[in-house]
């Protein structure tokens, strides 16, 4: 269906983007690739008056490392990802999964600040990095904040942003020597993933005890949701495939999966148990490589 | 409000007035009169509508004709050297890899934008890149065919489907 019409808006710097985000509250939408947004705007589920292209702002896409950090700017895109030298030495698992996602010409447009402040459910990024423990950093006209990834979701397509904010960067630190990060998503070919599921562990060099763990999963609940229950039951122990699949059996109860046509609810927790599994194992190895 | 755009296609420049709601697919089809990128899905799925912007793949039902200004885009239009056909061109014709041709121009720029890319791709690569363009006709095999040909990839069986 064809767009309807709205008025164009082109800011050239972050503070004026945000100017106009806080004068329209109610009106304006951020467009960043548009992949997500313009599907929406065709089918008139939403009808912004004003559209604020913020591609025109320079310096917002990078991927940098400075050695403490890695900082990826909120215009880079799935295909920057998918190419990163510096993501597949650092985070292979983002780099493996976005040559998975849609299909290569949604990568070529598809932005990570609009992947994040879309809060699609559907999605892979968000449960990786915030089993990296990532924070994203906001801008409003006159300062700037930076909050856990976690605490940007507060539902179905919705986040904390207030009006007149914008998400401008997302931060790594450096992970730990014998840290592993495993993500599986479960999908039909280029279609939105129905389950995902990442898990990240921190392992004593010497004894190959788990010290930290993030169990975090996609797709089956309103965001993407950490289950500390299995967390807890990784930390202090080393791996054996048991307890991989009792902290994957914690994870199919914990989370809230809605039935579509990607699967029903059960299908879907049978899912998540799999995935989790595997995922723990995956995430243990990794981290025993780098050991 | 219409606005002004300096956009590149096909190596030549145009200045154009668009609408903001108009989409590149618009601007090839209804400001240019390039009819070959076809509307299918209307939702970034099918590829019919597959251009290069800047050396890249897109859907260009799904990208503002705003935001091309100041871009370079290659369309099935500026594929051939004047009478010349473009070598992916030709190898459909050698392999017929369409019946209604439809998705052909978004498949030529597809495996065009492969060739750049992964100029040597192996099987699994071909596939996997290509799953975004869909024949509905069904030639797929024969569009496989294609981008071997193109890329010179010894030809490997499907991996088998675990039941």
């Amino acid at each position: 269906m064809p767009l309807r019409s709205f008025e164009y808006i082109e800011p050239a710097s972050v503070s004026e983007a945000c100017q106009i985000l806080g004068d329209y509250p109610e009106e304006a939408r951020i467009c960043a690739g548009g992949t997500s947004l313009l599907l929406l705007m065709k089918q008139s589920i939403v009808r912004p008056r004003y559209l604020v292209n913020i591609k025109k702002i320079p310096r917002l896409c990078y991927i940098e490392n400075d050695g403490a950090m890695v900082r990826i700017g909120a215009l880079t895109t799935h295909h920057d990802l998918e190419v990163s030298p510096l993501i597949a030495q650092c985070f292979p698992p983002i780099a493996e999964t976005e040559h998975e996602i849609a299909n290569v010409r949604v990568r070529s447009v598809g932005t990570v600040g609009g992947n994040l402040g879309f809060a699609e459910p559907l999605t892979d990024l968000p449960p990786m990095f915030m089993a990296l423990d990532a924070s994203v950093k906001i801008e409003n006209a006159k300062q700037s904040r930076l909050i856990p990834l976690g605490t940007l979701f507060v539902g179905h397509y919705e986040t904390i942003l207030e009006p007149g904010e914008l998400i401008t960067e997302v931060q790594i630190s450096r992970t730990p020597k014998s840290f592993g990060l495993k993500y599986l998503r479960f999908s039909a070919g280029s279609d939105k993933p129905a389950v995902g599921c990442a898990v990240s562990v921190t392992l004593d060099d010497s004894t190959g005890v788990c010290s930290n763990a993030r169990v975090v999963l996609g797709c089956v609940a309103p965001t993407p949701l950490r289950v500390e229950a299995s967390e807890a039951l990784l930390v202090g122990r080393e791996f054996r495939p048991q307890l991989a699949e009792q902290a994957a059996r914690v994870a199919s109860e914990a989370c809230s999966p809605l039935e579509d046509i990607r699967g029903s609810e059960q299908y879907k927790r049978d899912i998540v148990k799999i995935l989790t599994a595997r995922a723990v194992t995956g995430a243990f190895e990794h981290a025993k490589r780098l050991s | 409000m219409k606005r002004a755009i300096r956009v590149t296609v096909n190596r030549t420049e145009h200045v154009l007035s668009v609408e903001p709601c108009e989409t590149l697919l618009d601007l090839l089809r209804n400001h240019l009169n390039l009819t070959g990128a076809k509307l299918g899905c209307d939702q970034q799925v099918c590829g019919a509508c597959t251009v290069l912007l800047d050396g890249l793949p897109v859907s260009s039902c799904t990208v503002l004709a705003v935001d091309v200004d100041a871009r370079q885009v290659l369309s099935i239009e500026g594929l051939a050297e004047g009478q010349e056909l473009h070598p992916i061109q030709h190898a459909f014709l050698r392999h017929s890899a369409f019946q209604c041709a439809y998705c052909t121009p978004g498949m030529i720029m597809a495996i065009k934008a492969l060739q750049d890319q992964v100029p040597r791709a192996n099987d699994d690569q071909i596939r996997h890149f290509l799953a975004g363009n869909i024949c509905r006709c069904g030639c797929h095999v024969e569009i496989l065919e294609v981008a071997r040909a193109i890329l010179g990839t010894p030809s490997t069986p499907p991996r088998e489907v675990l039941p």
